[in-house]
């Protein structure tokens, strides 16, 4: 039997991402090079956001009789794939787990950029897919591979993602088409041509410059994920730099200079340079009690504690100038104008969390006997770019020298120093199991009724790991179970409100053990 | 309407003799009906036929009409078949199309009387399979409603020239057999490019132009005994027998001779292209398909043509059928004409190939290896197959080095703001904060308001049909100890919620609630018109109101509040949860499906913009240093463009939230965060570009003022 070669590309991609669009040029660019072609795809419901594929095979031979032509398949054969074109990074992981790419044929050109799934979003904690595994898997599952960021490249050139892959396959020669044959498919549809040549360009230029060599070819590991370009959000960049705070945070150890330094800065920021003493005086027992884990862990999470978000440090946040600065580059504004609208809903907690504590504490026990769940709110939309809304906003901040005294700095601070006395005993026992109460300290977070859902379990971790810590302590154990216990609780409560019935009945089971 | 311009397809539809058309292959078909004389055309959309129905509606008015069709979108699949009773007293061709298994449920009441009188002028119905990937409904195939009414069953091959061709074959075999005819197509295939030689179109002797002039009446034509009886019997005795000529004399199926001649394979048409792909991987076929194997590529898989079928048993001894869904009649039918005509072949078909499922490569080859390496080949060795087999599968054991965790699943769900995920957010915040109502049995309906069963919502306890949401209720409703919900689209009301759903449950006196999402198109099918759209799918204005339907059934409690508006959606909902009024409450959601809105807006305000002129354009985000990641927000709301950023704060340990440049600004993360009291994280930026000389000034006082005061600041 004779035979003529069939390529075959595979394109997963995410309902929206205009993959339909992908695919016509290809097979448009196929036909205009004269190789017989076919496409298809499955729109249906997964072009809702959902996972989604396209399909092309080609022939290999141009121009054949007419009664000589391939008999197409209309879907990928695992294993038999030549190339795998993918939009979004999570979805090539997908294709390897289906089996479609394989390493002695498959050439993958993908995007880096990752568009989370619902799954992935709705963890408490952090539920994103390693992206270090994705990209282990597309080196060890493609004969090339070729992954950049081509959502970025595309917004660098004012078009999308799929231009950009067009580009990078056709820079990568795996199929036999010419170049201008893809440029005149995007001619011929007509979208957006202008936008979507420039795109093509850059990912031919990327694709073409990349090595060929096999398992090679990547042009660096591209973004794991998004990150802000602002600086360090509580810093004020001043207090960063005072010689006083570089002198303080030199006189802690290597590891956990970064850490203390960023630490002060925020805590000056946020009260003032007495508060960030107190910080420093609750540090330097675990510093000098020598683990360098467990001294960085409580730096960090006491920081960010002792700067917990109330009524006056969001009212700080919200007006300082470099905020609208950020807005404006966020959303690349350029010369036009803004309208910020704050959508601020304080619940009577946050409200009388501010006042001292003197004066709203009978008030606030009242008020959480009278409603145990859901406070009353006082919900506003604040336009904070207008005089009058940026001034009720910045008044507050006027609030904040009287919040060493106020209600909600006694409540946090006694949970802290409750925390530091559990992490500060759990040490003189055994230090790993000290560092996974310091790791506690990560439920503590979120506003209103969500703060108070965290607390409650950053509550019932301490109590349920120290009592069984006591016990094994009295059994001369070796803290195995309450190791495991505040692990395993933290975990579950991080992954989401569905684990956290689970999380709260091994405290239980564990409470009841002998 | 429809999710795309059909204005190019519909230029291909005029193409005369010899031109080339190119597109999918429902628009092929769709090319065929125009060639084979149709007098009429209708259907329901639903993927993978919606397209039919798109480029028939943009056709209406430059080619329909002057050829004098009538061209509807039925208001239900059973409308849609009902058309073809046109068919059973005049000589006049006719196509409807749906979404099957679906829409054929719905369709066959009816189906069976059409097919029991039986037609004269050639009926074809285009059946979308949405079987397999991608499909969004529940797995059966339609093989078993053709065995029971007697209708003739296509599954042609995957090509555009194939499905024209077959068409074609279709209003023949009806005329023939006087029965209507299926034309089976899969997802893949409706979606498949190719080309196709056109021929002219034609126009019907019948037409809107050429009208009926006296009406046909024959006693015998009547659903009722006698006659049925008469009916009944010559489906078996004329009209199937006749079909089965007809396969023959044109020779539908097709008969592929080879060397191996003691084997041989049966294959649905639709299958061909698996089954000759996977033999070729196995070595055993060119990339052509010319193959060594005997085959039988059955085009029509019902009726069946026994002769035909023997005569490829005859002189085998091992046959296999790749014959995709259960029940596998086909096999069946195989192994009983083998055993009556005592040959002496074995026939395999599912014991091979897994019993359920789409028949994709991997199965077909895992089964095509599994019959020639035990039936033995002359061709290629066992040996050589099976290292062609391992050669394809063997890295497919390593992924669980590199992956041993499975990749996070990615289901579908509602677009960035979409009108109908805020009230999902709200029934959710409501079952939350106020589990003593909100708590409570949720029937869901089909439509894009489905995907509330999914991720983060879990909202919705069963999905039982379209527009059968309330109905499904009707026993749960009274055996509740609190209020149940319902929930359907306006497509579903129409569709069947306004008889099935509102009337019976204000029959037989319910007291629930029903949320109507009112987003004014069929948007899961790619926002199709329905009767409160305003126009009908020829774009005829159409004065029908969901209100006024509901009025006229009686319901008397009904709200119609502003989707986006969660807070105001969960007082109405508390409302008609907790009223006195006994009876059945509905409240109406309401606001236009983001796509379609996005598709007229967007490429105004681009012009607008470029004309200099200001634009507002609102936008969502986040305040990174504001936002503590815990991504309650993200649980309560959904929304595609709210996704997830690395924080900027190297204390932190969890990634933050983000409001991506895909956002439309409908609002929704601003109202969850308030409406479940979450945090203060959100802001909504107007971005106003072009600014007027008026709006520059205001925005340069107000910044010169704010920067002051951020300066004295603390």
């Amino acid at each position: 039997m004779t035979d003529a070669a069939l390529l075959s590309l595979l394109v997963p991609a995410v309902g929206g991402q205009g993959g339909g669009v992908l695919l016509d040029w290809i097979v448009d660019a196929a036909l205009i090079d004269g190789y017989p072609v076919h496409g298809t795809s499955i729109p249906g419901v997964a072009q809702r956001t959902g996972s989604t594929t396209y399909y092309v095979e080609l022939s290999g031979e141009r121009n054949p009789a007419a009664d000589d032509t391939p008999i197409f398949s209309l879907y990928p054969v695992p294993g038999a794939l030549d190339v795998l074109l993918a939009p979004e990074f999570l979805e090539v992981g997908r294709s390897i787990e289906l089996g479609f790419p394989s390493p002695g044929r498959t050439t993958i050109i993908a995007s880096t950029h990752r568009l989370y799934s619902i799954h992935e979003k709705i963890v408490t904690g952090r539920g994103i897919f390693p992206i270090e595994k994705l990209h282990a898997a597309a080196r060890a599952f493609s004969k090339r591979l070729i992954a950049f960021d081509a959502l970025a490249l595309a917004r660098e050139h004012g078009t999308e993602a799929n231009a950009v892959l067009l580009g990078a396959l056709a820079g990568s020669g795996v199929l036999p088409l010419r170049g201008d044959a893809y440029r005149e498919a995007i001619q011929a549809k007509g979208v957006q041509v202008e936008a979507n040549l420039r795109g093509f360009e850059a990912g031919l230029a990327v694709a073409a410059g990349s090595a060929a060599g096999p398992g090679e070819g990547s042009r660096g590991v591209g973004t794991p994920l998004a990150t802000d370009p602002s600086p360090g959000p509580a810093a004020d960049p001043a207090a960063v730099t005072r010689p006083d705070v570089e002198r303080t945070a030199a006189g802690f150890p290597e590891g956990l200079r970064a850490i203390v330094r960023e630490a002060l800065g925020r805590l000056i920021d946020y009260q003032d340079r007495a508060y960030a003493e107190k910080y420093l005086g609750r540090l330097r027992p675990f510093v000098e009690g020598g683990d360098l884990e467990l001294a960085r862990l409580v730096a960090r999470h006491l920081a960010v504690w002792m700067t917990y978000e109330d009524a006056v440090r969001v009212a700080q946040l919200k007006t300082r100038a470099s905020r609208f600065e950020r807005i404006r580059r966020d959303k690349g504004v350029g010369a036009g104008a803004i309208v910020v609208t704050d959508y601020l809903k304080p619940d009577l907690d946050e409200i009388y969390g501010v006042l001292p504590h003197r004066l709203v504490a009978p008030f606030a026990r009242w008020a959480e006997r009278r409603w145990p769940h859901g406070r009353p709110t006082l919900g506003q939309h604040v336009k904070t770019t207008t005089v009058s809304g940026f001034f009720r906003v910045w008044m507050l901040t006027w609030l904040r020298p009287l919040r060493p005294v106020s209600y909600r700095a006694r409540e946090e601070h006694a949970r802290m120093d409750r925390w530091l006395a559990a992490v500060a005993r759990c040490a003189t026992w055994d230090t790993a199991l000290a560092c996974e109460v310091a790791r506690a300290a990560q439920l503590v977070k979120g506003y209103g009724d969500v703060r108070r859902r965290m607390t409650a379990h950053f509550d019932r971790l301490l109590e349920a790991v120290l009592g069984a810590a006591e016990r094994e302590a009295a059994a001369g154990g070796r803290f195995e179970a309450s190791r495991s216990l505040a692990s395993r609780y933290r975990t579950l409560v991080l992954q989401g409100p569905d684990s956290e019935a689970a999380a709260a009945a091994l405290a239980a089971e564990t409470a009841s053990q002998p | 309407m429809g999710e795309r311009s059909f204005a190019e397809d519909v230029k291909q539809l005029g193409y005369g003799e010899g031109e080339i058309l190119r597109g999918e292959g429902i628009l092929a078909i769709t090319k065929a009906l125009l060639q084979s004389g149709v007098s009429y055309v209708g259907g329901y959309p639903g993927a993978p036929v919606s397209y039919l129905i798109d480029v028939l509606a943009d056709a209406n008015d430059p080619l329909l009409k002057p050829l004098g069709i009538y061209f509807e979108q039925s208001g239900s699949e059973a409308a849609a078949a009902a058309l073809l009773g046109a068919s059973i007293n005049y000589p006049m061709r006719g196509a409807v199309t749906w979404k099957s298994v679906v829409g054929t449920n719905v369709a066959s009441d009816a189906l069976s009387h059409v097919a029991s009188a039986g037609v004269i002028g050639g009926s074809v119905i285009v059946i979308g399979e949405d079987y397999g990937e991608g499909a969004s409904i529940l797995q059966e195939r339609t093989h078993s409603t053709a065995l029971k009414s007697s209708i003739p069953l296509l599954d042609p091959r995957n090509s555009l020239d194939s499905f024209a061709r077959f068409v074609g074959e279709g209003f023949g075999l009806s005329e023939a057999s006087n029965e209507p005819v299926f034309f089976s197509i899969r997802i893949r295939a409706c979606h498949m490019r190719g080309t196709l030689k056109c021929h002219d179109n034609v126009r019907p002797a019948i037409s809107m132009r050429s009208p009926l002039a006296a009406p046909s009446f024959s006693i015998d034509r009547i659903n009722l005994p006698p006659f049925t009886y008469q009916m009944e019997a010559q489906k078996f005795e004329k009209r199937l027998p006749a079909a089965k000529r007809y396969i023959v004399e044109r020779g539908l199926n097709e008969h592929f001779r080879g060397d191996e001649d003691h084997v041989g394979i049966v294959m649905q048409g639709g299958l061909w292209n698996t089954t000759l792909r996977g033999l070729h991987v196995l070595g055993l076929a060119d990339t052509r398909g010319r193959t060594p194997i005997p085959l039988m590529v059955l085009n029509a898989i019902h009726p069946l043509v026994p002769e035909e079928l023997i005569e490829f048993l005859r002189g085998k001894q091992r046959v296999f059928v790749v014959e995709e869904g259960m029940p596998n009649y086909i096999e069946r039918e195989l192994k009983a004409l083998a055993h009556e005509a005592r040959l002496p072949v074995e026939i395999q078909g599912k014991e091979l190939l897994s019993p359920h499922g789409e028949y994709v490569p991997h199965l077909v080859i895992g089964g095509l290896r599994r019959f020639v390496t035990s039936a033995g080949v002359k061709s290629q060795s066992t040996v050589a197959i099976e290292d062609r087999y391992r050669a394809l599968t063997a890295h497919r054991e390593k992924v669980g080095d590199v992956l041993p965790e499975p990749v996070a699943k990615r289901p579908p769900s509602f677009c960035t703001g979409c009108p109908e995920r805020p009230v999902f957010s709200a029934l959710k915040i409501l079952r939350q904060r106020e589990p003593e109502i909100g708590d409570t049995h949720v029937a869901a309906d089909i439509g894009c308001s489905t995907f509330s069963t999914q991720a983060p919502f879990n909202v919705g306890n069963s999905v039982l049909g379209y527009g059968m949401g309330l109905a499904s209720s009707s026993a749960v409703s009274p055996l509740f100890g609190k209020r149940t919900i319902s929930v359907m689209g306006d497509g579903g009301f129409w569709h069947n919620g306004l008889t099935n759903g509102v009337a019976n449950a204000m029959y037989n006196r319910q007291d629930s609630v029903l949320v109507i999402l009112d987003n004014f198109y069929a948007a899961a099918t790619g926002q199709h018109h329905v009767p409160s759209t305003g126009k009908n799918a020829r774009n005829e204005p159409v004065p029908m109101t969901i209100p006024d339907a509901l009025r006229g059934l009686g319901v008397k409690w009904i709200r119609t509040v502003n989707s986006y508006r969660i807070a105001e959606v969960i007082g109405t909902m508390r409302e008609a949860l907790t009223t006195r009024v006994p009876g059945l409450k509905v409240v109406i959601a309401k606001n236009e499906c983001m796509l379609e809105r996005q598709r007229r807006e967007r490429p105004r305000l681009r012009r607008e913009a470029a004309a200099g002129r200001q634009v507002v354009q609102p936008r969502f985000g986040v305040d990174p240093d504001v936002c503590t990641g815990d991504h309650s927000c993200m649980r309560l709301n959904g929304c595609p463009s709210l996704t997830l950023r690395e924080s900027p704060d190297p204390l932190r340990d969890d990634p933050i939230a983000h409001v991506d440049d895909t956002c439309v600004g409908c609002g929704v993360c601003g109202e969850v965060a308030h409406a479940a009291v979450l945090c203060p994280s959100f802001y909504e930026v107007k971005v106003i570009t072009n600014p007027t000389w008026w709006t520059r000034l205001v925005d340069r006082l107000r910044g010169a003022v704010i920067r002051r005061l951020a300066a004295v600041g603390t």
